[in-house]
């Protein structure tokens, strides 16, 4: 019964065939749609980031078995240069840094929410 | 029942405006903000469009602000701007309007809806008054505001990477990135850029993100942790000079450096 | 001179235009010229647009009634008339809707303009609000009072008039269900002798129209698929101040399902494999609902499978000749869309991740409105929010759609203060506060205190549902209970202790929890059954039994006796509605073992597994009960008493609290249930309980009154506690006390009947139970009354 999802981009089967080398950007756009990130503010690297995860048991949070990143190189004048794929193996595992820039902001203490919640009539 | 039988009070003859005004203001310094409330509103109530009268709404907003009474606040601020646009006042009122917001901005995990409403007033009054002497305070106000925006994104990002949601994660602090550069929250969000993009293993944007944080802030916390995380797998952070990143901060890069 | 604002366009010509004509104003009394010449600068030039602007923004500000602008040597000439000023705004002879509900619904508002056209629509949105609230014959006269220096005062004088009933709703058409059953369908209901207390008997127009639906619905849902409604009018009888509802409907012909197959377009996608998610078989009757909850079905399983865009579409193909519709699902390719961003806007109180988490899918996902729909249905399960809606606009590019959530937050704090009735307990009062959003976060937190006759008790628990961010939920719990010595109990018992919880999903129905408990009793005897006293005879016998006193099985558990435990459970549930079940089923499987540390040592297993279904007619609930468990100690002594299983109600109804199994009779020969036996309890149990739940017909459904019909059958056997202690004998000489249990595996069994009630108090149970079959020595209690909040 394990749930499997695919999470982020979904390749269309042959897409890929369909966008060679020396095509244009809207090209690429048309045929493989908008991507999941850029590398530049005027499109310089197009990314399509695709995962597939499993979930076994309910409970668990989904494990990713398959993490594709199609990355699309395009020239100064906007042709596809070349085409490059990264997959799980290419990704490092990253322990995330815990701590976090401070935000300021009103934090209702328990009793407050409580009884605000429960003795104000009109909300 | 006859008509006002419950509103017995209100009855009472119309009292000369400077009088109900001075016993406003002996309601102020004696800090009964309430009561000194109510009889600004009688002022304002019995001599519409009075001189007294136009005071008696600053007064209103000022005594409901300072009673915490910010919604009645934003109303009669509002009102004040509308019905006297270019009173000397008007900023002072307009400011109000701002500072009743910004005090009800709840925590980057709650809805910042009061927080957008503040900026909004804050950039207002620093395009129709520029020169007023609230112009500045505005500012700072509204950078501050904005700094918590940029702190709702961070959170949402963070937890998008925290599923390894990589795709959410990486727009949402591009976001940070490039909308709210004058934040404190900037560095984070590159840092959280390498960390995501070395996940998904495209060094080369994950190096820039580094080496632009370096480039920005040399002795951030953020920075040191994006070169133990890029020394780790071998990579020294280096700038490709045409990645977005670096495009982004080219335009100000002499600004970025005295964060707000 | 004219400071304009903000300088915008060429601010060099703007100064110069204005300085030459300049803008004059006229006919303002109390509005300075100031105000209404800032209207026309700081625009640019004074061309036709701006001065028209102007004009608007003049009108807009409600300060005037009458704006003209004429040209006038390069300038312009302003002449305006200022409305009155509202003084006071009152409302008279209001007293179903208070003041300040009028106030907020009205715009004239005290110190603002006096508009006579914003008067008029205020006068008839309150009279919109008494309609909605169902008193047809209202009416609203605004009165104007001028007061000095150009004020005046407004009064809104209301005549509520009657509260306009519905007297019946009758239909037309309707030959498959009768009146009584559609009217079940509907909200909106006639009014009766219960009018006081109910609003549902109100003409509200909307509701009707939902009602409809509803209608539609049912129809739709039991095989008509061609039903129409011809026509639905409220008939308004002036004399009696009452409508008459009168619907006419089209039921057309009963379909059956024919034939039932899946089709794909979509390359890969196998049809065959889709073939077992269908709900609706052919030959069953059609049922819109079927065909719902198949596409779901269906849905799920292809996204779960990696067809993110695939989509389900049913098209129905009607035979009149034989009455059938086949349903074909067709697959195909759905357009493929990317969510951009999810916004969580309105969540005044509840944290961001708390709502996002309930999401499937996350930013730069596939847009799939099947997650969608399972999220909201899951955001309005937590019961933190008044209203979830989930709604989408158009992303920054075609394939992409930002998703917005707007949640409005609800208080979640219960601050409860319940009372009840057990027949173990006898009178009972609790006090609890509890919220069930703690902090915005989703967990729950609850403490409570309760007293009663003869027992008092304060608890605490908490609970994360998603523990260190995964979906496991974490719980912890802490406990204190006195109970006094009842007619059923011959100790005191002192019980504190506290446990650990983990519950892990398996799928959507299986769950899998963990336990850990720890807790000391603290068992003491009253003095009145503490002392032995023993029939003398000569020779004092070896072995006596003690009478009136406590049985030997309660001395030997005197005092104080720590247990720990873990534990392991499996619980499968698909209820349709937890609290009001009518289909599916709720088992759960329980093993325990005791002896991790403490002194307790016992393996425990028990199961409870109960199944509701609906039987042919509307709204009966049929249920089955299975129950059954055993307990075996291990290690040196034998199984207390307090960890026997007690024979009583919740096993066969009809029988006093621990009043059937194996019984410490004492000395009495006959056997037959003296006061002052105490009960042992087994250590093996299993029962059965057949039940059938019925409204009770003529009673309007607001009173919340249902009957059930119910025969239970059930034992409870093998003692093995220990069977005599040594006490010192008045002489001095030891004496050995023994235990004359009287152990048996005889089914007891019971019919009888019972009153369910949901009151404001929570749910309340009254049950009379004939016992058929029984035991000498068990005690039986013919009726039995438990309810209040969560006992």
């Amino acid at each position: 019964c394990a749930e499997e999802q695919t999470k982020g981009y979904v390749m269309a089967p042959n897409a890929l065939q369909q966008v060679p080398v020396g095509s244009s950007q809207d090209q690429v756009l048309v045929v493989l749609g908008t991507p999941s990130t850029t590398a530049t503010l005027k499109g310089e690297v197009y990314y399509y980031i695709t995962q597939k995860t499993k979930r076994s048991v309910a409970f668990m949070n989904p494990s990713i078995t398959e993490q594709t990143v199609l990355a699309v190189y395009f020239t100064p004048d906007r042709k596809v240069e070349r085409v490059a794929n990264y997959g799980l193996q290419d990704g490092r595992v990253v322990d995330l840094v815990t701590n976090v820039t401070p935000t300021a902001g009103q934090e209702r203490n328990f009793l407050e929410q409580v009884f605000k919640g429960v003795l104000s009539f009109e909300e | 029942c006859s008509m006002f039988n419950s509103k017995e009070d209100e009855l009472a003859p119309d009292e000369p405006a400077d009088k109900l005004y001075n016993e406003g203001l002996t309601g102020l310094n004696s800090g009964d903000y309430d009561a000194a409330k109510k009889k600004f509103t009688e002022v304002d109530r019995q001599h519409p469009y009075t001189d007294w009268g136009r005071k008696a709404v600053l007064m209103t907003t000022y005594t409901s602000y300072r009673s915490g009474k910010y919604d009645d606040a934003i109303t009669n601020g509002k009102r004040y701007v509308q019905l006297h646009p270019t009173s000397p006042d008007a900023a002072y009122a307009q400011y109000l309007v701002g500072m009743s917001y910004y005090n009800q901005v709840p925590d980057v995990s709650r809805d910042q809806e009061r927080t957008t409403r503040a900026i909004a007033a804050f950039d207002e009054l620093v395009r129709r008054w520029p020169t007023s002497e609230y112009a500045e305070p505005a500012k700072r106000r509204a950078s501050v505001a904005r700094d918590q925006l940029a702190g709702k994104e961070m959170q949402v990002g963070r937890y998008y990477l925290a599923r390894k949601d990589y795709t959410g994660a990486i727009n949402r602090f591009r976001v940070v990135v490039s909308q709210y550069q004058q934040t404190r929250h900037v560095e984070e969000a590159l840092h959280r850029l390498v960390e995501a993009y070395m996940s998904l293993g495209i060094v080369g944007e994950a190096q820039t993100a580094a080496a632009i944080l370096g480039h920005n802030y040399p002795d951030s916390a953020w920075y040191q942790s994006s070169f133990q995380l890029l020394n780790q797998s071998g990579q020294q952070p280096q700038e490709n000079k045409d990645s977005w990143i670096s495009r982004a901060f080219s335009g100000n890069k002499t600004v970025a450096q005295n964060p707000a | 001179a004219i400071t304009a604002g903000a300088p915008l366009g060429a601010p060099g010509a703007t100064k110069a235009f204005a300085q030459s004509g300049g803008i004059t104003v006229r006919g303002n009394q109390r509005v300075d010229a100031e105000t209404v010449r800032s209207y026309f600068t700081g625009r640019g030039p004074l061309t036709q647009a701006t001065i028209d602007e102007g004009i608007r923004g003049l009108y807009a500000s409600g300060l005037f009634s009458d704006v003209r602008v004429a040209r006038a040597g390069g300038g312009i000439v302003v002449t305006v008339s200022e409305n009155q000023v509202l003084n006071r705004v009152a409302f008279e002879g209001n007293s179903k809707i208070k003041d300040s509900v009028l106030e907020s619904e009205t715009q004239s508002k005290p110190r603002g303009p006096f508009n006579p056209a914003v008067v008029q629509a205020d006068a008839q949105r309150i009279q919109d609000i008494y309609r909605r609230s169902g008193r047809y014959e209202v009416t609203v006269s605004p009165k104007t009072i001028d007061q000095p220096s150009g004020r005046v005062d407004l009064v809104f004088e209301i005549n509520e008039g009657e509260k306009t009933k519905i007297s019946s709703i009758n239909f037309e058409g309707n030959d498959a269900f009768s009146d009584g059953t559609l009217r079940d369908q509907m909200t909106t209901t006639e009014s009766n002798w219960l009018s006081w207390l109910k609003t549902s008997d109100v003409y509200d127009p909307d509701r009707v129209n939902a009602d409809l639906e509803l209608l539609r619905k049912f129809y739709l849902n039991h095989g008509y698929a061609d039903f129409r409604v011809v026509s639905a009018n409220a008939a308004l009888d002036q004399g009696t101040n009452a409508f008459t509802l009168n619907i006419a409907v089209e039921e057309g012909q009963k379909y059956r399902f024919g034939a039932v197959d899946v089709e794909s377009s979509v390359p890969d996608v196998d049809a065959a494999t889709l073939r077992g998610k269908i709900k609706s078989s052919s030959g069953s009757t059609y049922s819109a609902q079927d065909i719902d909850k198949s596409v779901e079905a269906m849905s799920l399983d292809l996204a779960s499978r990696g067809y993110a865009f695939a989509q389900v579409r049913p098209r129905g193909d009607r035979n009149m000749s034989d009455q059938t519709i086949g349903v074909t699902y067709v697959v195909e390719e759905g357009a493929r869309v990317y969510v951009e961003r999810i916004n969580v806007r309105g969540n005044t109180r509840t944290r961001d991740y708390v709502v996002r988490r309930e999401f499937d899918i996350g930013e730069g996902d596939a847009y799939n409105q099947i997650f969608i729909d399972r999220a909201e249905r899951r955001l309005k399960a937590l019961g933190f929010f008044k209203n979830v809606k989930i709604s989408t606009e158009p992303g920054s590019s075609p394939d992409r759609v930002i998703v917005n959530v707007d949640v409005e937050d609800q208080a979640t704090g219960e601050f409860s203060v319940a009372g009840g009735y057990s027949s173990q307990d006898g009178m009972i009062g609790e006090v609890a506060l509890g919220e069930r959003n703690f902090l915005g976060r989703g967990q729950y937190a609850r403490i409570a205190a309760q007293f009663g006759q003869n027992v008092s008790g304060f608890d605490f628990s908490f609970t994360e549902p998603y523990f260190l961010g995964s979906r496991v939920s974490a719980g912890v719990d802490a406990y204190v209970k006195q109970r006094d010595e009842t007619d059923y109990t011959s100790y005191e018992l002192d019980t504190y202790g506290g446990g650990l919880r983990f519950g892990l999903p398996i799928t959507e129905e299986f769950t899998l929890g963990t336990r850990y408990q720890l807790y000391q009793q603290d068992l003491k005897i009253p003095s009145e059954f503490s002392r032995i006293t023993v029939k003398t005879s000569n020779p004092p016998p070896a072995r006596v039994a003690n009478d009136d006193r406590a049985s030997a099985a309660i001395f030997e558990a005197e005092g104080k006796t720590m247990t720990s435990l873990a534990g392991l459970s499996l619980i499968y549930n698909d209820l349709d509605n937890p609290q009001a079940p009518t289909l599916g089923t709720y088992a759960e499987l329980k093993g325990d073992v005791a002896g991790l540390g403490g002194d307790a040592k016992f393996f425990r297993t028990t199961f409870d597994g109960r199944y509701y279904h609906p039987l042919g007619w509307e709204n009966i609930i049929g249920m089955l009960r299975v129950q059954g468990g055993h307990v075996v100690a291990f290690g040196s002594d034998d199984l207390r008493i307090l960890d026997h299983f007690p024979g009583g109600p919740d096993l066969v109804r009809g029988f006093e609290p621990q009043g059937f199994g194996p019984r410490d009779v004492g000395t009495s020969k006959l056997f037959r249930g003296s006061p002052n036996d105490d009960p042992l309890g087994g250590t093996t149990y299993f029962g059965g309980s057949a039940e059938m739940q019925f409204p009770i017909f003529g009673l309007p459904k607001e009173i919340g009154l249902k009957g059930a019909l119910f025969a239970d059958a059930g034992t409870v056997f093998n003692y093995e506690g220990v069977d005599s202690i040594t006490v010192d004998g008045r002489l001095g000489n030891p004496r050995e006390l023994y235990v004359n249990a009287k152990d048996s595996k005889k089914i007891r069994s019971s019919v009888g009947a019972s009153l369910l009630w949901n009151s404001p108090l929570g749910p309340i149970r009254f049950d009379f139970a004939k016992v058929l079959s029984k035991e000498k020595y068990d005690e039986t209690q013919l009726f039995r009354f438990s309810g209040g909040t969560r006992f």
